[in-house]
């Protein structure tokens, strides 16, 4: 990892019969973690914390986009170089953490995109109105934020500095916020996003929160949000430093 | 002048109201304020109906009509005025809730520090 502090934070809504096990693996990966317990009912936090994770235990429901930027306040606050963001549900391989991470020293990228969409697995069907639904999102982002992702609402994600110290400043509260939208920010104010395959498990267990009506709902709210620019405004890539200090970047800040 | 009456009456009992929440200390003072302005301006209005009467036919409408628009314009601006209101309160509440879920894993690194350090498992 080449000296980089990564902490891996996941949000967590009545995740307590996964939450473990996806604690262990991460630990197991050798990475930091961060779950942040989204005011769940359950013993989510009590699971957590068994397994060694630091839990950000939140009094009240927030969202996820909340959650996970206590999330980044925390790994702000404590000098961490990136964050990996993945569901507490199992679906994110801890294997595949090491790839994003590569994938943003690769391409010098601030945002990585974990892609359901992108690799030949065809593990990840979606139904027809879905992937619509999807499409419509990604014309929107590529259209709003100058970015171009086909999985714009992956909850996998390697956000880099100084995109890491913005997004612990200001992140969108809402669902779909905290990825259709944080992504149009992102594009809009410069910063590098990159999209790179990624496999999806089948979930450990509890169940899905989509409601269909309410994501539609969501999702008009989002596109609104987006076409008519109201959304959150982060400082300009260029007026930060850059994402990962490469030797190269090393080399330039030294003349 | 039947109308007017029955706006007076409307905008004394929107002050009564006013007053006596505030008086069980379930309208902060900003609000109160706000809400015996409306009530004087309904009972102003009510009062001042019959004299917008001719200005109110020129547009084909009554003077009633027009008191109810402004009453409208001004319900509406209220409207705008709690809604920015509480959404600084939303964003300030997830700070605070935020702030407090980093204040607690502090709490308790520093708790399984002092444990440690006594030498409990």
């Amino acid at each position: 990892m080449s000296g980089e502090r990564i902490l891996v934070v996941i949000p967590a809504y009545r995740e307590e019969a996964t939450v473990g096990g996806v604690v262990t693996a991460v630990r197991a990966a050798g990475f930091d973690c961060v779950v942040v317990d989204d005011g769940s009912p359950d013993r989510t936090t009590d699971v957590a914390r068994a397994a060694g994770a630091v839990v950000l235990r939140l009094a009240v429901n927030l969202g996820v986009g909340a959650a996970l930027r206590c999330g980044f306040r925390y790994a702000d606050s404590h000098g961490y170089d990136g964050v990996v963001q993945c569901d507490a549900d199992g679906q994110h391989p801890p294997e595949a953490i090491v790839r994003l991470i590569e994938a943003a020293r690769e391409h010098d990228a601030h945002l990585v995109i974990g892609s359901r969409f992108t690799n030949d697995s065809g593990r990840f069907d979606l139904p027809r109105g879905r992937r619509l639904v999807m499409r419509t999102l990604s014309f929107l982002v590529a259209r709003a934020g100058h970015v171009r992702v086909r999985d714009t609402s992956s909850g996998f994600r390697y956000i880099g500095r100084p995109l890491l110290g913005e997004f612990a400043r200001t992140y969108p509260a809402q669902y779909l916020g905290d990825t259709v939208e944080a992504l149009v920010a992102a594009g809009r104010a410069g910063y590098r996003v990159v999209e790179v395959p990624a496999d999806l498990l089948p979930r450990a267990g509890g169940e899905a929160s989509a409601r269909p009506l309410r994501a539609m709902l969501l999702t008009a709210r989002v596109a609104i949000t987006v076409i008519f620019g109201i959304g959150v405004r982060l400082a300009p890539a260029a007026a930060t430093v850059p994402a990962l200090t490469t030797t190269r970047d090393r080399r330039n800040s030294d003349r | 002048m039947k109308q007017g009456l029955l706006i007076a009456v409307g905008g004394l009992a929107l002050l009564l109201l006013t007053a006596a929440l505030a008086r069980r200390r379930l309208l902060s003072l900003r609000y109160a304020l706000g809400w015996v302005g409306v009530s004087m301006f309904v009972v102003a209005a009510a009062i001042l109906t019959p004299l917008v009467t001719p200005l109110a036919e020129q547009f084909s409408m009554t003077g009633t009509a027009v008191f109810l628009a402004a009453a409208s314009a001004v319900l509406v601006l209220v409207c705008i005025q709690l809604s920015i209101t509480v959404s600084g309160l939303h964003a300030q509440l997830r700070d605070v809730i935020e702030s407090n879920a980093l204040l607690e894993a502090r709490l308790v690194a520093v708790e399984d520090s002092a444990r440690r350090d006594d030498g409990a498992p």
